[in-house]
């Protein structure tokens, strides 16, 4: 009896569970109409569509602080292209807010992905900070520190997409293509990013070319971060520097990591308590970045594995008190206990 | 048997490593001078000399993951000098590692699977390494976890994981550090058939001086960044300096 390699494309109860679940947003709009409830679904969604953007390249162990640098660019791309331009239908601005961000991350992820990944994560940080710069210093295309302005209402097939409800689903639609996106690319190079997260030594002597996963991670990363980017503006209807602030990326990595990293209902999980939270205690813009900064470190230290990670074990105990009151062993070994120690590095 | 031949007959053709007048410097630091090997197809080489006298760098080299300082390294004819480590690998040039290197949260059989995958390998892989498993006494855990095997077991799960890769050299850095007597043979045995196999050529590195009596028809002595000698383990290791280099190191495990 032959037995086959574990199938490389197979999404997993994980990624089927977050494309269901995002895709039950279209419903919010028929259940209330409460413009409270849209704004926070808009948020929240559009802080899910980001997050996997942290989620994809955390599959390899890597530390992203570039998804505001890459909402700004989709996001200015398609305020450009809509009042510049003329361009008003979501599909093709989706198209051009995935593909713009995801053009200008493909040299720079070439370039800087050879490099050990501390070097990334500093280069990351750093292009926050540029892109800003850029924002604020070159009125005559971005509309320096005025933003751009009066965008019009978006279209599908000719359709206007003006009022609260219509802004909403184009958020559930983006949120939905995010998740298609990154349920698509972690499940089906599901072992190779497992691989480069957990041994990347063993896995370049085995012959896997790392740089050019990580850069396909990347780039993907950087198209996602564009549709959040889409989002955010569309919502508000105006492309401004401090939508994107490099301080917010700190938000992105607090859902995922907080929301836990193991899954993409991490970040689900994460961004929807996290901004619910944010709002419902009317916490302050500045003071949620220090309240995200002081979770995270409760979480690295506490439970790797954020909430999600936290309610597994959880649940795995239970079960093996239960067992044991009832005098039986657990039948499964438990094989979702967060993962705890870092990938084992060879020494010279 | 046909394909074994047909591997031997390849690898004959394009498999011969080739290492002139290597050496590495770590800025001001000499690791060694001057050294030169040459690995036929079928070829087992034993590398020995006392910790510290470059014999993991000089593995490390010839699978691309430092460069040389100056020299060059042949692969069938082909320069390869400082290619990159994964496309050394994927031309044939594996290593082994040694501390165990598993992907440690993935089960046995994904691990073989990876390295099956990133190699390239075709499915008949498949067939050997089920006989492999089955005598290193791993084929009952392939659904286990790699890092909850006991840590002979994760060796031996190493070695398979380069020879998933059906290299054409196979360099093996310390394969039996830390593993008891009887585990050890499982060394001389995976060696034989990875040669017998794939017909590719075997470097080792290796303290255990019986091991390598056992398996090297021919060694080299690394001693403080030269080549200090060269030839059959009986003559070589009676040497008088030879012993010099290593007096109190012989017979000590473990780097």
């Amino acid at each position: 009896m032959e037995r086959t390699a574990p199938r490389v494309g197979k999404p997993g109860p994980g990624e089927i569970a977050s494309v269901v679940v995002l895709a039950l947003a279209f419903a919010v709009p028929f259940i209330s109409e409460s413009p409270l409830v849209y704004s926070i679904t808009n948020q929240i969604l559009i802080a899910i569509t980001a997050a996997f953007s942290v989620y994809i390249m955390l599959r390899m162990d890597l530390l992203t602080f570039a998804v505001p640098s890459f909402m700004a660019i989709g996001g200015y791309t398609v305020a450009l292209a809509a009042l510049k331009g003329g361009v008003t239908d979501t599909l093709l601005l989706a198209a051009l807010a995935f593909s713009v961000p995801a053009l200008v991350a493909l040299p720079l992820g070439a370039l800087v992905l050879r490099l050990r990944g501390v070097y990334f994560v500093l280069v990351t940080f750093v292009l926050t900070e540029i892109v800003q710069l850029l924002l604020f210093e070159t009125p005559g295309l971005t509309g320096g520190s005025n933003g751009l302005v009066g965008m019009p209402a978006t279209t599908l097939f000719g359709l206007s997409l003006a009022d609260n409800r219509a802004v909403l689903f184009v958020a559930a639609g983006l949120a939905l293509a995010a998740a298609l996106i990154t349920a698509g690319v972690t499940s089906y190079f599901r072992q190779h990013f497992a691989a480069i997260e957990e041994n990347e030594v063993l896995a370049q002597s085995l012959g896997l070319v790392v740089w050019r996963y990580k850069v396909l991670g990347f780039v993907v990363a950087a198209g996602l971060a564009g549709l959040a980017g889409f989002s955010l503006v569309n919502m508000l209807l105006t492309a401004h520097p401090t939508s994107f602030s490099p301080i917010s990326s700190v938000n992105y990595i607090g859902y995922t990591i907080i929301g836990g990293r193991s899954s993409m209902l991490g970040p689900i999980v994460g961004s929807t308590l996290l901004v619910w939270a944010t709002n419902i205690f009317a916490i302050r813009g500045e003071y949620s970045q220090g309240l995200f900064g002081v979770l995270i470190i409760v979480v690295v230290l506490l439970a790797r594995g954020g909430l999600l990670g936290a309610v597994r074990s959880l649940l795995l105990w239970v079960q093996t008190v239960r067992a044991r009151a009832s005098g039986t062993a657990p039948t499964s070994s438990p094989t979702v206990a967060p993962k705890s120690s870092p990938t084992t590095r060879v020494a010279p | 048997m046909t394909q074994a031949t047909h591997a031997a007959n390849r690898a004959a053709a394009d498999g011969e490593l080739r290492v002139e007048k290597i050496s590495k410097r770590f800025g001001g630091l000499k690791v060694f001078d001057d050294i030169n090997l040459t690995l036929a197809p079928g070829d087992i080489l034993g590398v020995i000399g006392p910790n510290g006298a470059g014999k993991t760098t000089l593995i490390n080299i010839i699978c691309g993951k430092l460069a040389p300082t100056h020299g060059r390294i042949f692969l069938g004819g082909e320069e390869v000098t400082a290619k990159p480590f994964h496309s050394l690998s994927r031309m044939g040039v594996v290593r082994s590692f040694q501390q165990t290197n598993t992907f440690r949260t993935a089960t046995v059989r994904e691990n073989l699977a990876r390295a099956v995958r990133f190699s390239g390998g075709s499915a008949d892989v498949w067939r050997r390494l089920d006989e492999l498993l089955a005598r290193f006494g791993l084929a009952e855990r392939q659904d286990e976890q790699s890092d909850k095997l006991p840590y002979g077991q994760q060796k031996m799960l190493g070695l398979l994981l380069a020879y998933s890769t059906s290299p054409k050299v196979l360099l093996l850095d310390e394969p039996a550090a830390g593993l008891e007597g009887r585990e050890r043979t499982r060394v001389d045995d995976f060696v034989q058939h990875a040669r017998a196999d794939l017909g590719c050529s075997v470097l080792i590195v290796e303290h255990d001086m019986d091991l390598i009596r056992r398996l090297c028809p021919r060694i080299i002595v690394l001693d403080a960044g030269r080549s200090l000698a060269e030839g059959p383990p009986a003559e070589v290791l009676s040497r008088r300096d030879v012993i010099d280099a290593y007096v109190g190191a012989i017979d000590e495990e473990d780097a």
